[in-house]
């Protein structure tokens, strides 16, 4: 499991598909089914397989491949997609893969082909993007080999790593539980367990004195991972498939969906295995149960026969870490800084309670809620109103961006956890972050949130790192460059999948008009369209006569009221017409008890008189003859 | 003002010093009436007035020494249990109190009655006492020639006791600080209200004093009723939520949208001062549920019914139904005796009663009991 060479898929694809020719198409037939899996040793669960296996396999090609996946979900009673994670997709927006955005879901037992051409590098990862479903297994590494990499002669093996958190339980069955009145404070889920290559207690066997290129990706679904080796410091050479100039660290902080290439040259002796640790960020976790482990130990095996220790934590919590700052990472191709954005956006994160007293994501005080048709059909649709942004509807969040602008976002966090935000079809220059990693990442927590300050903040880098997720601190912000040079829909969004689902996402309509120019929508994504019942032209609100029509469009849940409604009104009003007749009866009744004191007084008097003689029998009974109805005890 | 003062107590100590003054009251008057007229004996009538406040005070002696040590035990057994989940003892608590202070609060405005019915009871009691104690007996004897100690005594003892238990049962989930103030003060208005009825002060602004005391009662009974729902409401969403709810405070996520009446994100009676005072005597809530609503709508109702039942029943003597239900009660054995009780007396027997208790008191039943053991035949007879 250490190891995931795939030499022998990789073989047959190699022979299979010519060798001499750099562009060859590499196909992968993926049924996807249930199967029972129990990586983590402590129960078996049901998880998503490809062709009845678990864990997936991992996607492998070279720069220039044509990827072909047919897909056919036998999942029987789950829709599902593939996103491929960092894929650029320019030119086959389509393919991207997020449901109701570039594709239809496709339904149980429909088939869907993703079709591409790879024309990037790195380490990158595919995992299903349709409602609950990536992290019930449905998600693997993609390696995009390249044999010109600056450091390609610098390696003799390479190594791919990925980190997970686990549950025990069906996503579906957790949701609604988390998206819940009773889940006031939107507690995420807590993992029941931590995985390492999907498994547990593994080895990457190595020689001494010897570099290995390692590929870390956190497929999780929401909690990022702390990454070290005792003893032991490597060199960042690619983050998010992109190569950065060789950068040494010891540390690397590994939010969901990252990826890192590192470098590691062994030591040259095999008297001792080292522990590759890797430590779930409990600052993400709202508790941590007691049988949680938060920190795992694999080894860096030099020798087999040699004692694998289990590694010291030097730290009480996991935040005292201090992790690599990837905002000070420098590309290797030195792309400068882009030049000032003809396009600003600026947002802010919250999370509230909305009318329902289910707790929702907010950019810009909009709930990310899919149109009733993907979007990018209602750009296909639309003819000139392309470019208007009504179409897409106010709840997908849609801002259209023109093609080769310049864009540049501004996000601010006005809420007190940190967000993994992804951005499809793009790698973006990040160019501000505050507060940076390190010991002071949570120094916002506390107080007011900070957002961006346009006229006061620390010089862009000059050649800023580039990435496709990119964590935005708790209370903090950052500001991100992109060039709309890849006409399509792509999303926006954080990459925990239960902040998704709650809609912490938007979508940028990148160039629609040179979209409608130049994709080409196979006739198969028409067709799991029809088979799910989902429109495929039409605006958000799947109004095909008039497009700047939206009634009827997929709406969020209103605003919590804030004080007195109708109804509260009506209530009050009763309650104190009620309290006041109540206290009329009361008054009646009281002001009825003096007719007992004038009896009395009489009676009382005249007994007097007579009762010392024993013979006031008539007066008495007359001062009693009204209390008849009362009881004796 | 908060935590100092729970107007419940209050009018609990209220209503109970009252009835005892009253009791008290009626057997000094039975007293003036037999034995205090200028013609008769002042001493006998004055060491008789004697005994009747020797035993009053002795009961409420007794019984202040009883509810201290209630109300110790209370608090130092019982605090901790209750403060691991409050919300569900806040609520049954809360029930209790409401009930209590129902059942008794409507007597407050039958005060003149009340005293009619002391009336009569204490008469039964002189005639029980002067016909059936064994004379010959040590004991009897004593009981006899002390009765106007005795009945005092038993019934200031039984109304204190009474009160310790209904103000132990209205404040079960009060802090022990909101205690001395209201039972002091409530001592206090009961002995002064007490007196003005006993000297026969103006009728009509005691009788509207009392009304107004009642309504602030009731205002009170039905804010907690309606408190009570709401806490039991709230314990059920606070155990789905967890230990979050209290991270909440005012804002969203502190109540149960989907219950949820009204909301406003201030006024809390329980964080923010000057609201409490609101809550204690109107049940006000920053967050009503429907169950919260409704309750207390229908607890106004309740006493609507309650109310139109007893002047039905005061005007034309029995409720529709009650009498065939009470006979057919009696038929069932282990009801007999429960149901002969309930069915009323009629006015003849009940002026007998009261006629015979005057005879005995004035024909000096207790007083020459330990002089001659065979005049204890002479009432018996009449």
């Amino acid at each position: 499991m250490a190891i995931i060479p795939h030499t022998a898929l990789w073989a047959a694809i190699v022979l299979l598909f010519s060798t001499l020719c750099t562009a060859k198409t590499v196909t992968y037939d993926f049924n996807v089914t249930w199967v029972t899996a129990n990586p983590d040793g402590l129960m078996e669960r049901k998880v998503i397989g490809v062709n009845n296996q678990w864990p997936l396999p991992v996607i492998e090609v070279e720069k220039g491949d044509q990827l072909v996946v047919n897909m056919h979900n036998g999942l029987g009673d789950k829709n599902a997609s593939i996103h491929f994670h960092g894929m650029y997709q320019n030119g086959t927006n389509e393919m991207d893969g997020p449901i109701m955005v570039t594709q239809c879901p496709i339904p149980p037992g429909a088939d869907f082909v993703y079709n591409f051409t790879v024309n990037q590098n790195g380490t990158y990862w595919y995992h299903c993007h349709a409602d609950y479903c990536y992290p019930d297994g449905y998600r693997q590494a993609l390696i995009v080999h390249d044999t010109e990499s600056y450091f390609y002669d610098q390696y003799e093996e390479e190594f791919t790593v990925t980190v997970s958190d686990w549950y025990h339980e069906l996503v579906e069955g957790i949701a609604p539980d988390f998206l819940s009145v009773y889940n006031p404070t939107g507690a995420e889920p807590i993992p029941q367990a931590f995985l390492f290559n999907d498994t547990l207690n593994t080895n990457l066997v190595v020689k001494p004195n010897t570099t290995y290129l390692i590929r870390l990706i956190n497929i999780g679904a929401f909690v990022a991972q702390y990454f070290y080796i005792e003893d032991h410091t490597f060199t960042i050479v690619e983050i998010d498939g992109i190569y950065t100039e060789p950068t040494e660290a010891d540390t690397l902080y590994i939010a969901i969906a990252q990826r890192y290439a590192i470098l590691l040259t062994t030591k040259n002796t095999t008297d001792k295995n080292y522990p590759i640790v890797t430590v779930a960020d409990s600052a993400l976790l709202d508790t941590i149960p007691s049988d949680l482990r938060l920190n795992l130990t694999n080894w860096l095996e030099y020798n087999a026969d040699a004692d694998h220790p289990q590694a010291v934590m030097t730290v009480d919590d996991a935040t005292d870490l201090v992790p690599y700052d990837d905002f000070t990472l420098t590309p290797y191709d030195k792309m400068p800084l882009l030049p000032e954005p003809d396009y600003t956006l600026e947002l802010s994160v919250n999370m509230e309670i909305l009318g329902n007293g289910e707790g929702y994501a907010l950019l810009n005080n909009i709930s990310y809620t899919a149109a009733k048709v993907p979007t990018i059909f209602s750009v296909m649709s639309s003819g000139s109103l392309a470019t208007n942004e009504l179409v897409y509807g106010e709840f997908t969040h849609p801002i259209v961006l023109e093609h080769n602008d310049v864009v540049q976002v501004i996000l601010n966090n006005n809420d007190g956890g940190s967000h993994p935000f992804h951005l499809h079809g793009h790698a973006f220059q990040v160019i501000d972050r505050t507060p940076s990693y390190g010991a002071s990442f949570y120094s916002y927590v506390d107080g007011d949130p900070v957002p961006y300050n346009a006229s006061n903040h620390t010089a862009f880098p000059a050649y800023p790192a580039r990435r496709d997720t990119f964590v935005l601190p708790p209370q903090g912000h950052f500001v991100i460059r992109f060039v709309a040079d890849n006409p399509g829909v792509w999303m926006f969004h954080c990459h925990i999948d239960w902040h998704l689902s709650q809609g912490l996402g938007m979508l940028f309509i990148e160039a629609p008009t040179q979209m409608q120019e130049r994709l080409n929508i196979p006739q198969n994504h028409y067709d799991v369209c029809k088979t799910g019942g989902i429109p495929s032209e039409g605006n958000a609100a799947a109004n095909t006569m008039d497009y700047l029509d939206l009634k009827g469009q997929n709406t969020q849940v209103g605003w919590l009221p804030g004080g007195f409604t109708a109804r509260g009104v009506v209530a009050l009003v009763f309650s104190c017409v009620s309290a006041v007749i109540g206290i009329a009866f009361l008054v009646v009744y009281g002001l009825s008890d003096l007719k007992f004191k004038g009896r009395e007084e009489e009676g009382m008097g005249e007994g007097g008189k007579v009762g010392g003689k024993g013979v006031g029998k008539a007066t008495v009974m007359e001062a009693s003859r009204e209390n008849s109805g009362e009881e004796v005890k | 003002m908060p935590n100092v003062f729970a107007p419940q107590v209050f009018f609990i100590v209220f209503r109970e010093v009252l009835e005892a003054v009253i009791i008290v009251s009626v057997l000094l008057s039975f007293l003036k009436q037999c034995l205090g007229q200028p013609d008769q004996d002042q001493k006998i009538y004055k060491r008789l007035v004697r005994q009747v406040w020797f035993g009053s005070l002795s009961g409420v002696f007794l019984c202040l020494v009883i509810g201290g040590i209630f109300i110790g035990v209370f608090y130092g057994v019982g605090k901790d249990i209750w403060s691991q989940s409050e919300d569900l003892w806040e609520g049954i608590f809360y029930l209790i109190a409401t009930i209590i202070i129902t059942v008794m609060g409507l007597a407050l405005l039958r005060i003149n009655k009340m005293k009619e019915k002391w009336r009569l009871k204490i008469a039964h009691a002189l005639v029980d006492k002067a016909k059936h104690h064994n004379a010959k007996s040590w004991l009897g004897a004593w009981g006899k020639r002390n009765a106007l100690f005795i009945l005092p005594f038993i019934t200031t003892m039984r109304e204190g006791v009474e009160a310790v238990v209904f103000v132990g049962g209205v404040s079960l989930g009060l802090p022990a600080t909101e205690f001395p103030l209201p039972v002091i003060t409530g001592l206090l208005a009961g002995l002064f209200v007490g007196y003005l009825i006993y000297r026969g002060g103006n009728v009509l602004s005691i009788q509207l004093f009392l009304i107004a005391s009642t309504s602030v009662l009731y205002l009170i009974a039905a804010g907690m009723f309606s408190k009570a729902v709401w806490s039991l409401q709230f314990h059920v969403f606070a155990l789905r939520v967890g230990s979050d709810v209290a991270e909440e405070g005012n804002g969203p996520g502190s109540y149960d949208i989907l219950e949820s009446v009204w909301h406003v994100n201030c006024c809390n009676p329980e964080t923010d001062n000057g609201w409490d005072v609101f809550n204690a005597l109107l049940g006000w809530q920053n967050s009503a549920t429907y169950g919260s609503v409704i309750s207390y709508n229908i607890y106004w109702i309740a006493i609507m019914v309650a109310i139109s039942c007893l002047l039905y029943e005061e005007r034309t003597g029995s409720l529709p139904l009650k009498k065939q239900t009470l006979a057919t009660l009696a038929k069932v054995p282990g009801l007999k005796r429960w149901a002969k009780k309930k069915q009323a007396i009629s006015a003849e027997e009940r002026a007998e009663i009261v006629r015979q208790g005057e005879a005995h008191l004035a024909g000096g039943a207790f007083l020459e009991a330990e002089n001659s053991e065979e005049e204890d035949d002479r009432p018996a007879e009449k």
